[in-house]
């Protein structure tokens, strides 16, 4: 599984990394999130999944 | 063409009456079935986007949508995000902009606001909360809105502005009084005098950190460059009310409701703090989406458009129903049902698009921590029967003026609120906790 936070669309709701610590990073400044590696771990893919449906701007993208 | 429009989608909303809140969960299933974009006559007319989907596309259009305040008429007129106009206040400052003028408040203010920067505040925010709890705990008695949810929200605010903590109580009641008291209520001219007062402590406080540079918010708008140029001071004295406003009574709602329901729900309440590492984050995403503090946010079309199925006019407004949206059961299973664990929770409790609350994070922070200490100290509170007292409208807040409760006395901690908070000022200042990440990366460190 692959997964990628579209900066576009990212307000900073910061659910993601709520729920995925390890795979979410949030900017120091703004909050908005990035992925720290697109390629997620099997045992991330359960969290990964819940952060694509909790995010309230639908910015998230798992594949 | 907008005419047939409305008339398809014709349903009577009035926010601001008393029958909403009372009948909050059947009107909203009601429009959610009939009418998920409704239009309705009520102040001149404007439309209410109530179901997820609607609120979702309509919410994210910051192309189509203004949320501009134009008080002098020197744009197009628009009247910014409260249905109706309120006659009293001018802009809410940068919530009633549109970009890039509002990205350019925003990015002056976000390295206070991040959660990185919200982060080095937990200390403090404990300490204010233990003194809160001190004041109260041989007693066995508790106002958790007076004695709790209205002065911790309330310091951080001013602490982080740079503001000194003892004033909070200028602020603090101008500030709540000002949501839940109607217009034509006896106490209304008190309010508003008070209120006056807070806005012209503000400006006082502003001229001198002006003059004198002090670390806080608003020191960040102060020497804001906007685009090139200085903020404009009807909008830097907008923003700063802005500020407070967000920061005390929605944190105060949030808390009180999720207190009460915790009291009225003990087997709730015994699991939510035995399994607090897994469910603090789930249970307070959850209580933000039930009981929704700020209800909604209204906007301007700035252009004809359709959206969400529905073709909609240039100048036409629109409220953006995010407690509505929050109950939509096809979104959220069992939408009126709280549920501490609920998965998939994409509430829009802070708003959705570029307006996305900016205090988001001290929202939550300051939350959870008020909370965890009251599951700690207080563990078998009861909320006194009938003795909660809602707002009457949840037209601005869903909000509570008090919130009685009893509990089996303690031992108190440390000391008192009044000699915690000359003890925290010696901190903000020693330490100036009141930097930008981006200048003070560590938390504070409170001795006692």
């Amino acid at each position: 599984m692959k997964v990628r936070v579209d900066p576009e669309l990212c307000q900073g709701h910061t659910l993601c990394n709520m729920i995925a610590p390890d795979v979410f990073e949030l900017d120091e400044i703004d909050g908005h999130s990035s992925v720290v590696n697109e390629n997620v771990p099997a045992e991330e893919e359960a969290r990964v999944a819940e952060a694509v449906t909790s995010c309230p701007e639908r910015a998230i993208s798992a594949f | 063409m907008s005419e047939d429009e409305r008339e398809r989608n014709r349903y009577h909303f009035d926010r601001h009456t008393p029958e909403y809140r009372r009948r909050f969960a059947s009107i909203t299933q009601e429009m959610h079935a009939r009418c998920p974009i409704a239009w309705s006559d009520a102040y001149d007319g404007h439309w209410v986007a109530a179901g997820n989907q609607e609120v979702f596309e309509l919410a994210r259009r910051a192309d189509l949508l203004s949320n501009d305040h134009d008080v002098k008429g020197e744009r197009r007129g628009y009247r910014g995000i409260t249905i109706p106009t309120p006659e009293a206040f001018g802009r809410a400052g940068f919530l009633e902009m549109d970009p890039p003028e509002q990205r350019h408040y925003r990015q002056a203010l976000n390295p206070y606001l991040s959660p990185a920067a919200v982060g080095r505040w937990l200390p403090f925010v404990d300490e204010v909360t233990r003194a809160c709890l001190d004041e109260r705990i041989e007693e066995g008695r508790i106002d958790f809105v007076d004695d709790l949810a209205n002065v911790v929200p309330a310091v951080l605010t001013l602490a982080m502005m740079g503001i000194p903590l003892k004033k909070w109580t200028t602020y603090n009641e101008p500030v709540h009084a000002a949501v839940y008291t109607p217009p034509d209520s006896p106490d209304s001219p008190r309010i508003a005098h008070l209120h006056m007062e807070m806005v012209m402590d503000l400006i006082s406080e502003l001229e001198q950190i002006r003059a004198d540079p002090r670390p806080g918010l608003i020191d960040a708008l102060v020497r804001a460059d906007i685009g090139g140029r200085p903020p404009v001071f009807e909008d830097l004295v907008g923003s700063l009310v802005l500020i407070i406003g967000g920061g005390f009574d929605t944190t105060t709602a949030l808390t009180a409701h999720a207190l009460e329901w915790l009291s009225e729900h003990p087997g709730q309440r015994a699991r939510l703090s035995r399994e607090r590492d897994a469910l603090l984050d789930s249970a307070t995403e959850e209580f933000l989406r039930f009981f929704t503090p700020a209800p909604g946010d209204g906007r301007t079309f700035s252009a004809d458009c359709e959206i969400a199925g529905t073709r909609f006019k240039e100048g036409e407004r629109l409220w953006l129903s995010w407690a509505m949206a929050n109950r939509d059961a096809t979104v959220f299973p069992e939408p009126d049902t709280l549920d501490l664990a609920r998965t998939g929770n994409r509430h829009s409790s802070f708003g959705l698009g570029i307006h996305r609350c900016i205090g988001s994070n001290v929202a939550r922070a300051v939350f959870k921590r008020m909370l965890l200490q009251v599951l700690d100290r207080l563990p078998g509170y009861r909320c006194e029967p009938g003795g909660a007292v809602p707002y009457d409208t949840i037209g601005v807040i869903n909000g509570m003026r008090h919130l009685p409760a009893t509990f089996t006395p303690g031992p108190r901690l440390g000391p008192g609120l009044d000699e915690t908070l000359d003890a925290l000022q010696r901190v903000c200042d020693e330490q100036r906790l009141a930097e930008p990440v981006t200048v003070r990366k560590s938390a504070a460190k409170i001795e006692r």
